[in-house]
């Protein structure tokens, strides 16, 4: 008790020195850390970077080396989803920003960067660029498999995987077209032929499996077998790459489970991601733990800071928080209907039935009705919320 | 115990900070407030960002501290300002650093740089065109937020790539506007002035009681306790007026030091005449002599709030009239008070002797204070 109460009054203390900092100050001495940077100097990783980028400043129009420090940015952003290395990256490919035909390796960079910026038409045609140039460029192609997946283009998307098996390893192409038919209605034959061809390719990749095994682990669960899909989760985790989309997957999973308290210790080191502080905002909040809403406020802040730069990037996670932490079913509503019109994956469907649910909106879901109707995508809970919908009167 | 307190405190904040800054994409706060003296500019830019262009980890252990930010200090603002124009009215203005802070935003420690804008002619500008050109080279997808904050009006554009150079109309500054905004402060500053609100109710506490024989009795009627403060209030109102326009239009100035303490010990005379009465009727001499004195007080508050180069005398009158407004108010709420209050032995005791000793005990600890620029009392 007693210790409770201390923690209360320094809580309370801390609370008001930090109101009283919330003005620009000097601090109080030299020695005193202002900041710690993500990367630090020393770190391999950044020395490598630097020496990539000063052979850059000395050859400014090698393709390959700008394409190289570019990848190597977004590898980082997507890591820990941290978007300033995505500018980094950008930057690096402004010399071809006029070029009206870059080479194949800066098209295929360029158009992941645009993807990420959710220009997907622009993206498209830089990928389709590389792919005139280069036809058995791999990553090119998968890139644009993915995008067609999120624009729900599935007989594009398939014709690319289709297109990949001549030119990739046979996992590669076999996880593109069970990605494609697990979202078109064939889940459970998706899974076996994904599963075989990973355990036939023990020796892929790190990266690859990650993504396979992620994919594999969502279909589980979604065929309602959570115990595989948590063993597929976990040995993605042990492949010990970060990875900020799996660890984003595998806390719905739980959450889904009612496994908030393992959400919190898997994200607590988590809250710098938006997406991730998303997650742990709502495990926190099921947990009933007194952190929660600080989390919710942090969340908050941050939505309000991207909108200060006119960005919304993260529609899909501001429908969540609006609908989950905050209770505002119609503001959710109105952002899964906004996120929908650029992005049809089935987590984007699902927000958009689940907020059209709760806020008894049958018109603003029925985008995500029609989709559900067309591909046969299987998931109880999506079907659970289409039912309640269309008990709706008209 | 707040040592201890405050320590452990910094050390949660500092354990929490590495585990909850947001990752955000480069953004930086540029703040520019168009007042009546003039413009002046705020900068907030990101540490980290400004690591990646100039390096400030100098001894490279990945932590920066506040010692290794001061010694790039004219680096951070030759880098910056050097990224940043803006005129006014078609004419560019020259921009100098002014100070350098340190703020906390969600995503980690910001430089924060104060420069002046000196844009020339008398007049407030009409239209600002702002050309930002922060970071694009490193990062195509840093902003720049920019607020323009007027007395009546803001407005927010974010500064990128495509948008780095834009135009803002400033909404009008009318003469009343900048009239009334000036006598809001004059009104503002006299309730909050202490110490001049003491030494014109020293002067009013007798003001209900005449002097006869070297002691107070109270007043047999109004009209002249009326006619008393009237002649009080209007005797320093005149005098500090004085004083103040001769201070602000820069024709006489005397050492701040002077007049605090030179203040002080008016209130403290003041105080002092109520206990051993040596002036009675006359207090209205003592107003004028020492509301001379306040003039100049109230001139180094004026100082501060900045005068507008193309409006000085109106700036001058609107501060004024303030002033005596807040002191009509102190009066308004004091005289009927003290009027019915005038027979009683509360008054004569609590408020009359109590409040001047009182009264004279402040305005000592005030003029130890200031004259020998001690810190008696924290606060």
């Amino acid at each position: 008790m007693s210790q409770f109460l201390l923690r209360l009054a320094l809580a309370g203390l801390c609370g008001s020195l930090l109101t009283a900092s919330a003005a620009p100050y000097t601090p109080s001495g030299e020695a005193t850390v202002l900041e710690r940077l993500p990367l630090s100097p020393a770190d391999p990783l950044a020395r490598e970077l630097r020496a990539l980028r000063a052979g850059l400043v000395a050859r400014p129009a090698d393709a390959a080396l700008a394409a190289k420090v570019a990848a190597r940015y977004f590898d980082l952003a997507m890591a820990d989803g941290d978007p300033r290395y995505v500018g980094y990256a950008e930057a690096v490919l402004r010399t071809w920003a006029k070029d009206p035909a870059p080479p194949p390796e800066v098209l295929v960079i360029r158009g992941m960067l645009r993807q990420y910026r959710h220009d997907f038409e622009g993206a498209l045609e830089d990928l389709g660029a590389a792919v005139s140039a280069q036809p058995s460029n791999v990553e090119a192609r998968a890139w644009r498999a993915a995008i067609y997946m999120v624009q729900a283009r599935y007989a594009e998307a398939r014709a690319e995987c289709n297109a990949l098996s001549a030119h990739a390893s046979a996992l590669f192409a076999t996880g593109c077209l069970a990605y494609v038919d697990a979202t078109t209605g064939k889940t459970r034959s998706a899974y076996e032929q994904l599963a075989g061809a990973l355990q036939r390719h023990a020796d892929a990749g790190a990266k690859t499996k990650l993504w396979n095994l992620t994919r594999l682990a969502e279909m589980a669960r979604r065929l309602g077998e959570p115990a595989k899909a948590e063993m597929h989760f976990r040995d993605a985790l042990a492949l010990g790459v970060t990875d900020n989309f799996l660890l984003a997957a595998f806390a719905d999973f739980l959450l889904e489970q009612g496994r908030s308290a393992e959400v919190v210790a898997l994200l607590k080191d988590w809250a710098r991601s938006d997406t991730l502080l998303l997650r742990l905002a709502l495990a926190e909040t099921a947990s009933k733990l007194p952190s929660a809403a600080k989390r919710t406020k942090a969340l908050e802040d941050r939505f309000a800071e991207a909108g200060l730069r006119g960005e919304q990037l993260h529609l899909m996670e501001e429908a969540r928080f609006r609908l989950s932490l905050k209770g505002d079913a119609p503001g959710a509503v109105r952002l899964a209907v906004e996120n929908w019109k650029k992005q049809r994956e089935p987590r984007d469907a699902a927000i958009l039935l689940e907020a059209a649910r709760v806020a008894l909106d049958r018109a603003a879901a029925q985008p995500a009705l029609d989709w559900l109707e067309r591909t046969g995508f299987e998931d109880p809970a999506l079907h659970r919320d289409a039912e309640a919908l269309k008990a709706l009167p008209k | 115990m707040r040592i201890l307190a405050t320590a452990l405190c910094a050390l949660s904040l500092a354990l929490s900070a590495t585990g909850t800054q947001a990752h955000k994409p480069s953004d930086s706060y540029l703040s520019i407030v168009v007042g009546n003296a003039g413009l002046q500019g705020q900068w907030d830019i990101a540490l980290r960002d400004l690591d990646y262009a100039l390096g400030l980890d100098a001894n490279g252990n990945g932590e920066i501290t506040w010692g290794e930010v001061r010694a790039k200090h004219e680096d951070i603002a030759a880098y910056a300002l050097a990224r940043l124009a803006i005129s006014a009215n078609g004419a560019a203005c020259a921009i100098a650093p002014t100070g350098h802070l340190v703020d906390d935003h969600s995503d980690g420690a910001y430089e924060v740089l104060k420069f002046s804008i000196e844009c020339g002619g008398r007049a407030p500008p009409r239209q600002l065109v702002v050309d930002y050109n922060l970071f694009f080279d490193l990062d195509p997808s840093h902003r720049g937020l920019l607020r323009i904050t007027q007395a009546t009006a803001s407005s927010s554009a974010i500064l990128g790539p495509e948008k780095a150079r834009q135009a803002f109309e400033l909404a009008e500054v009318s003469r009343l506007r900048q009239f009334f905004d000036y006598a809001r402060e004059g009104v503002w500053h006299i309730l909050i002035g202490f110490d001049h609100i003491l030494f014109l109710l020293s002067l009013l506490l007798p003001a209900v009681f005449v002097l006869r024989r070297g002691a107070w009795h109270a007043s047999e009627r109004f009209g002249p306790v009326f006619w008393d403060v009237l002649k009080i209030v209007t005797a320093f109102t005149l005098a500090h007026s004085i004083t103040l326009s001769l201070a602000a239009l820069s024709i006489v100035s005397l050492p701040s030091r002077l007049v605090e303490s030179t203040i002080a010990l008016s209130v403290i005379l003041a105080a002092l005449n109520n206990l051993w009465p040596v002036v009675g009727g006359r207090r209205w001499m003592v107003a004028f002599g020492f509301g001379l004195i306040h003039g100049f007080g109230f001139a180094s508050v004026l100082a501060d709030l900045g005068l507008p180069r193309d409006a000085l005398l109106l700036a001058l009158v609107g501060f004024n009239l303030g002033v005596e407004v807040g002191q009509l108010a102190i009066v308004a709420a004091f005289l009927p008070l003290a009027y019915g209050l005038r027979r009683s032995m509360f008054y004569r005791r609590m408020i009359f002797t109590g409040g001047s000793v009182l009264i004279a005990l402040v305005a000592s600890v005030w003029l130890a204070e200031r004259a020998f620029a001690l810190k008696l009392f924290p606060g």
